[in-house]
């Protein structure tokens, strides 16, 4: 059994008390079987009645058997075994008047009537403990002294009385009515007071104390529903054993089967749903057929007893009315019966809203799943489509086991509780219904944001590869052809020495041609990557200025980490921002700066140009940028001037 | 042509190697060693003591600018042996503090196809003196002002010119001035960088040290340092 609260304000029995009592209640009962079965004066039907009420005696027994000094255990039983009791002491009283009377009639005739508030004794008891056991204090625990003073008052007010056809016989005397008086009015007092008792122990209660009570509400609505429709049923001439058999046995099977579910497995069923649900249909059905009324009598004042016009408009706008006013209805219901559930969807669906809105993040919905089930230990676990299973830091972890979050029969996320319970169970399985498409949204960003990394991951390395190519391409060229073809050049001077004439001229022209071909080969591989990046980007930077027909002013402070790719990816960004600014832009002057922020590069190109680039700018130069997982900015106004820089 | 230099040829590039040994063969110069790496060039320079080491930058086992740190290992511990660096590029990372100084030359390998001019900066660096490559010379102080020295632009471009490594009647010539203007000139600069005659020809070697480390430092820091 879950631990319950901590009992502060409730007082226990003593276990021997409860079972004692426990036993004297199976008693009677038993006792009521064997004369109604055995003797003269009972009957078969008797029997079966002493027998349902065996049904809070056997599950008072489980109870006692739970737990021995819970004083639940005893007032169950006692709450049908008194009713019990009251019927063989009828059964008693009757026989006195009889041919053969039965033991102890002689003394049971005198209360044959008075003894009728033994009946709610039970009941009494039983919602004066229920669930903890009494509360403290000098006031309740007066109570049952009250209610024994209240017995021995109706007894005396009905001394001797018989009890004919259901009516009262018996004498009058100013005593007797005023004792019948104060009989009266301390039944009802210890009733109200028992009643106030339960409210207060709900209110006061926590979760599991409040589910258990809520479990003897709905039998006890049920009950109430079920006497209201036996009086209904008698009104409409039934008679009066049909009509209040199902209270009756209500009374006798459904009560104590509630108040044994509340007490051994108070979350078996949700009783929050069941009642919210039950109650509000009630409700809708009572409203609905206080419209339906309503309109027929309305129509048929105003427009005479056309019967089948009233009752068609009736029935029409109680058909409009019904789902709206049911919807309305739950939701009323449900706030009162159910509250701890619509407060956690609520705050799931304003979650929800927040979201839709932009003021949070999808990602936080763990927390808030958190909060609304009350379990700080709750974990969310997405599922991504390749199965593999993360937290929603992304951080992976194996299949995890828990509630299931299905979207059209995909599963999408599992969560796991921390608190783990049937009712824990269901309370979840309402808010991920909420909050569904929050944990798909962060399901497919985190899906979103992984690829995007990798994206990114893969451009950095192909960015990488292509830097180191460069170098190898540069390095080929000048160690490969370029040497091959000065070596040529060397071997055609040495002809050159040995022959005269034209062909020397000859040979000269060839020289000067490879030497060409030297230059231009020197000059591609310069374009491929520039060798004086070697010795710094200010250093490649210096030539890109020597190269411009317009004044370049350099300012350059190269991070001590900048690795290569970088360093290639700053230098082309540079260069061809200020080939744009010489071919497009008409520039009469630009800045070029190198700036280390922190270990990264900051470049900056500005010139005085006719400006009005568009957004984003060049795409050559953004490809560059992103490559390495930089930002570029171009601020182009129309008015003139250009500033492109990259923060790598 | 003059008497023969001794040359030690370090080179990895076979190709290269050969036209090299046989051009400078042409050229009546005598090489005594061709190597192929920087560990034999040292053996090589220590057992031959050449008058010249002609010696390729990028080289086994590094492919790096090991033939700079060679170099400058030669200049240090063996002064008597110049060395002429080759390269198919500008690269200047490893041989900063070496341009300037006497018996030290650095060339782009095409030039060698210039057969004069190539042979001329062998004599030059053999005799302790500069021989820098146009190019080399143009990529450390380019064609701005240099207001660190308050030259004016003529004189800068006389300074230039010297920095190469050419002498005064070269750069007469190249310059289409007379020899006398160019001495006025080089008076101009040895006065405006406070260089005062001291007899020597090291004057001349600091005017060119002093030009090359104002002009061919970049103004955002020293990039000897990297």
């Amino acid at each position: 059994m879950p631990p319950g609260p901590i009992r502060c304000h409730d007082v226990a029995m003593a276990p021997a008390a409860a079972r004692s009592m426990l036993a004297a209640g199976s008693v009677v009962p038993l006792l009521g079987i064997g004369i109604g079965l055995g003797t003269v004066g009972g009957s078969p039907a008797d029997s079966a009645a002493h027998a349902a009420c065996l049904v809070a005696v056997a599950i008072g027994w489980l109870l006692h058997h739970r737990d021995r000094s819970s004083p639940v255990a005893p007032a169950l039983a006692w709450s049908s075994a008194a009713v019990s009791l009251v019927a063989l002491n009828d059964t008693l009283a009757a026989s006195w008047y009889t041919d053969g009377p039965l033991p102890l009639a002689s003394l049971s005739r005198h209360v044959w009537a008075g003894l009728w508030p033994v009946n709610l004794a039970g009941l009494f008891a039983l919602l004066l403990v229920f669930p903890d056991g009494r509360r403290r204090g000098r006031y309740w625990s007066a109570l049952p002294f009250a209610y024994a003073l209240a017995v021995a008052s109706m007894a005396l007010a009905q001394w001797d009385a018989q009890q004919a056809g259901g009516e009262v016989v018996g004498e009058s005397s100013p005593l007797r009515s005023a004792a019948g008086l104060v009989g009266i009015v301390l039944v009802a007092a210890c009733l109200v007071s028992a009643v106030i008792s339960l409210v207060l122990a709900y209110r006061e209660g926590g979760e599991r104390r409040r589910l258990q009570v809520r479990w003897l509400m709905l039998a006890g609505a049920t009950s109430v529903l079920l006497l209201i429709c036996g009086w209904v049923a008698e009104a409409l001439g039934a008679s009066i054993d049909a009509a209040y058999t199902p209270f009756i046995l209500s009374i006798v099977v459904l009560v104590p089967a509630a108040v044994g579910i509340a007490m051994i497995r108070h979350d078996l069923f949700d009783v929050d749903r069941i009642l919210g649900t039950g109650g509000s249909w009630l409700l809708t059905l009572a409203v609905s057929a206080g419209v339906f009324g309503v309109v027929v009598t309305t129509i048929s004042r105003t427009f005479g007893a056309h019967a089948g016009l009233s009752q068609a408009s009736a029935a029409f706008v109680t058909a409009i009315v019904l789902l709206p006013l049911h919807h309305l209805l739950v939701t009323l219901v449900g706030r009162v019966v159910d509250r701890d559930r619509h407060v956690a969807i609520a705050q799931i669906e304003q979650f929800a809203a927040d979201v839709r809105s932009g003021v949070r993040q999808p990602e936080s919905i763990e927390e808030v799943l958190r909060e609304a089930q009350g379990d700080p230990d709750l974990a969310l676990v997405l599922r991504r489509p390749d199965g593999q299973w993360v937290r929603l830091s992304g951080e992976a972890v194996g299949a995890p086991d828990g509630i299931r979050v299905e979207v059209a029969g995909d599963l999408i996320a599992v969560v796991e509780l921390g608190w783990d319970s049937a009712r824990a169970r269901r309370r979840i399985a309402d808010l991920t219904r909420a909050a569904w498409v929050t944990i798909e949204v962060s399901r497919l960003r985190s899906v979103l944001r992984d690829a995007l990394d990798e994206v990114s991951a893969s451009q950095t390395r192909l960015a990488e590869a292509a830097a180191t190519e460069r170098h190898r391409l540069e390095r080929d060229l000048h160690d490969g052809a370029q040497q091959r073809i000065v070596a040529t050049g060397m071997r055609l001077r040495i002809l050159q020495r040995h022959v005269g004439g034209h062909a020397a001229s000859e040979l000269e022209t060839a020289v000067d041609e490879l030497e060409q071909t030297v230059r231009e080969l020197r000059d591609l591989a310069h374009g491929v990557r520039p060798i004086r990046l070697s010795d710094g980007l200010h250093a490649a930077l210096e030539a890109v200025r020597d190269a411009s027909p317009v004044p370049v002013s350099l300012s350059v402070r190269e991070p001590a980490t900048l690795d290569e790719t970088r360093r290639v990816t700053a230098y082309l960004v540079i260069s061809e921002a200020v080939t744009n600014a010489l071919k497009h832009a008409a520039a009469t002057r630009i800045e070029v700066s190198v700036d280390d922020l922190e270990g990264r590069v900051l470049v900056m190109v500005s010139d005085d140009g006719v400006g009005g680039v568009l957004a984003p700018g060049p795409t050559a130069l953004r490809d560059r940028v992103l490559s390495v997982g930089g930002q570029l900015t171009v601020r182009s106004p129309a008015q003139g001037g250009t500033t492109v820089t990259a923060l790598l | 042509m003059t008497d023969a230099l001794r040359i030690v040829v370090a080179e990895d590039s076979l190709l290269f190697r050969e036209g090299l040994v046989r051009l400078l063969g042409e050229l009546g110069h005598d090489v005594v060693a061709a190597v192929a790496d920087t560990p034999l060039l040292r053996e090589a320079v220590e057992e031959h003591r050449p008058d010249v080491a002609v010696v390729d930058i990028r080289m086994p086992p590094d492919h790096d600018s090991d033939g700079a740190r060679v170099a400058a290992y030669i200049r240090s511990d063996h002064p008597s042996v110049g060395v002429l660096l080759l390269s198919q590029h500008i690269e200047l990372r490893h041989c900063l503090e070496l341009i300037g100084q006497p018996g030290f030359g650095y060339l782009l390998k095409d030039r060698v196809l210039h057969l004069a001019d190539f042979d001329e900066s062998l004599r030059r660096v053999a005799a302790d003196g500069v021989a820098l490559d146009p190019q080399i010379v143009q990529a450390l102080v380019r064609a701005r002002p240099t207001p660190g020295l308050g030259l004016t632009p003529r004189e800068q471009e006389v300074l230039a010119l010297v920095a190469q490594g050419h002498s005064n009647a070269a750069i007469s010539t190249a310059l289409h001035l007379s020899d006398r203007t160019i001495e006025a000139h080089m008076r101009s600069i040895f006065t405006r960088l406070g260089l005062t005659d001291d007899g020597s020809t090291h004057r001349r070697v600091r005017a060119v040290i002093a030009y090359l480390e104002t002009g061919g430092q970049p103004s955002g820091g020293d990039p000897s340092a990297r």
